[in-house]
């Protein structure tokens, strides 16, 4: 196994990224995905680039929101790409492509967090500041005008830093459910916990947001 | 209905995973009850914004990233890189060994033509006096700071002779040897230094100058250490004629 991911890695590295996706092709398609798998585990060159190409807005996304720092998210989706490359041979197709990667993506925030944490620099992070960085492009912007852009921005600040106040177990299963969709037994398999925890833990965090919202407009400063 | 029950289960309530019976007695509750009403408006509002979050992009390739990142793994650390097959090799190769063999080669080169060098340095043959100072200067006349042939000190005289001495002499050829000599106080030769000459055809006549044996050097009656210089030479020299 070992050597058969060795050579998969050889001409993975090799491969072009500036892969063109197929218009028909979307992350929900199970057999599409399980179809992507085979390939990379078989060593097509391609392969794990479309396989990076198809989920690196949602591995992003997901990173960005949980950690707060886009530049932390870089690498935490560079971190989960790179797990995924090696532990895609291990990887049984119990549960999505899509569900095992959130997990990947839920463990490192949790790691990377716990790292800052240990060098007492979490609270250091810019992560209000997430929505005002320019070095983070908000996907599709809708045609609107200078006075709408700063509105919707300061929203998302509003929301974001409501979001930041949440423990990291309440945040993902909050974006999980709220921003990603996915249903409780998903989250159940992203997170690694039961069904039941899921809701007990999702009505939790939705209370704690909300509590969140309404102190940070009850005190906006 | 209580408050507290109902807000216990306006999660469920909200994804309508709440039995039928349970969800009409929720919704009865919150029709009547302004608190709990508000708090599920608030509950509303909070997860609708959240929601309405709009989705990051990086502006940077995440697959880029990867693909740099397992590149430079797959280079593998030095031998790997050298022996790997040429068709392999990236443009990076190059640029960066030659620099590197380059270094190599000069360094060697210094090296080499430093130990060269070493060669050529004459060898100095120096005898053990047994006698060794520290710090000051040893008292003048003394082996370890003999002193010169002059007026007042004598150069010193040769006891006895030495019967190969003529037959080494005789086999020196033409060849010349610059020695310097420390006689000590009792007349032993503490010190033979050759100053110039091959050393391995001066080893013979060296040896047997360790062995000579002299009347000491007197000041004042007392016997000195004498540092003085002999050239040994198998040619005849003449005074020059005026």
């Amino acid at each position: 196994m070992v050597s058969k991911a060795m050579s998969t890695r050889t001409e993975v590295a090799m491969a072009s990224v500036d892969v063109a996706l197929p218009a028909s092709e979307s992350i929900a398609a199970p057999t599409a995905e399980r179809g992507l798998v085979e390939e990379c585990r078989r060593g097509d060159p391609n392969a794990f680039s479309r396989l990076v190409a198809l989920h690196e807005g949602l591995v992003y996304n997901l990173a960005a929101r949980m950690l707060g720092d886009p530049e932390e998210a870089k690498d935490v989706s560079q971190d989960v790409f790179l797990q995924v490359y090696r532990m895609l041979p291990r990887f049984e197709g119990r549960s999505s492509l899509k569900t095992w990667i959130y997990r990947i993506v839920v463990n490192q925030c949790r790691n990377r967090q716990r790292w800052w944490r240990r060098r007492r620099r979490d609270k250091a992070l810019p992560l209000e500041e997430l929505t005002a960085s320019e070095s983070v492009q908000l996907a599709a912007p809708p045609a609107e005008g200078p006075e709408q852009k700063v509105a919707r921005r300061e929203e998302s600040r509003r929301v974001q830093g409501a979001l930041l106040k949440l423990s990291l177990d309440h945040r993902a299963v909050l974006l999980l459910r709220e921003v990603e969709e996915l249903s409780g037994a998903e989250i159940a398999e992203a997170l690694g916990v039961a069904e039941g925890t899921v809701k007990s833990r999702l009505a939790r965090a939705r209370d704690a947001l909300r509590q969140a919202l309404v102190a940070r407009e009850g005190n906006p400063s | 209905m209580k408050c507290r029950t109902v807000r216990s289960h306006l999660s469920s309530y909200r994804d309508g995973e709440l039995p039928a019976e349970t969800t009409r007695e929720v919704s009865m509750h919150i029709g009547s009850c302004a608190e709990c009403g508000r708090r599920l408006r608030e509950y509303d509002s909070a997860l609708g914004r959240l929601q309405a979050l709009p989705r990051l992009a990086c502006e940077e390739s995440i697959a880029a990233r990867i693909h740099t990142h397992l590149e430079v793994e797959m280079r593998g650390p030095g031998l790997t890189l050298l022996f790997r097959p040429a068709w392999s090799a990236r443009p990076l190769f190059l640029p960066s060994l030659v620099p590197a063999v380059m270094v190599l080669l000069i360094v060697m080169g210094a090296v080499i033509s430093l130990d060269r060098e070493a060669d050529r340095l004459p060898p100095v043959y120096v005898r053990n006096t047994g006698q060794q100072w520290y710090g000051r200067v040893p008292p003048s006349g003394t082996e370890g700071n003999p002193l010169f042939p002059s007026a007042t000190v004598s150069l010193p005289r040769t006891r006895q002779g030495d019967p190969f001495w003529s037959q080494a002499l005789a086999g020196m050829g033409q060849r010349s040897f610059f020695i310097e000599m420390v006689v000590g106080r009792d007349g032993r030769v503490s010190a033979v230094t050759l100053l110039d000459g091959d050393s391995f055809q001066a080893a013979p006549i060296l040896d047997m100058l360790r062995h000579q044996r002299f009347e000491p050097s007197r000041v004042r009656g007392e016997p000195v250490a004498v540092s003085f210089y002999r050239l040994i030479s198998g040619t005849e020299v003449r005074a020059p004629t005026t």
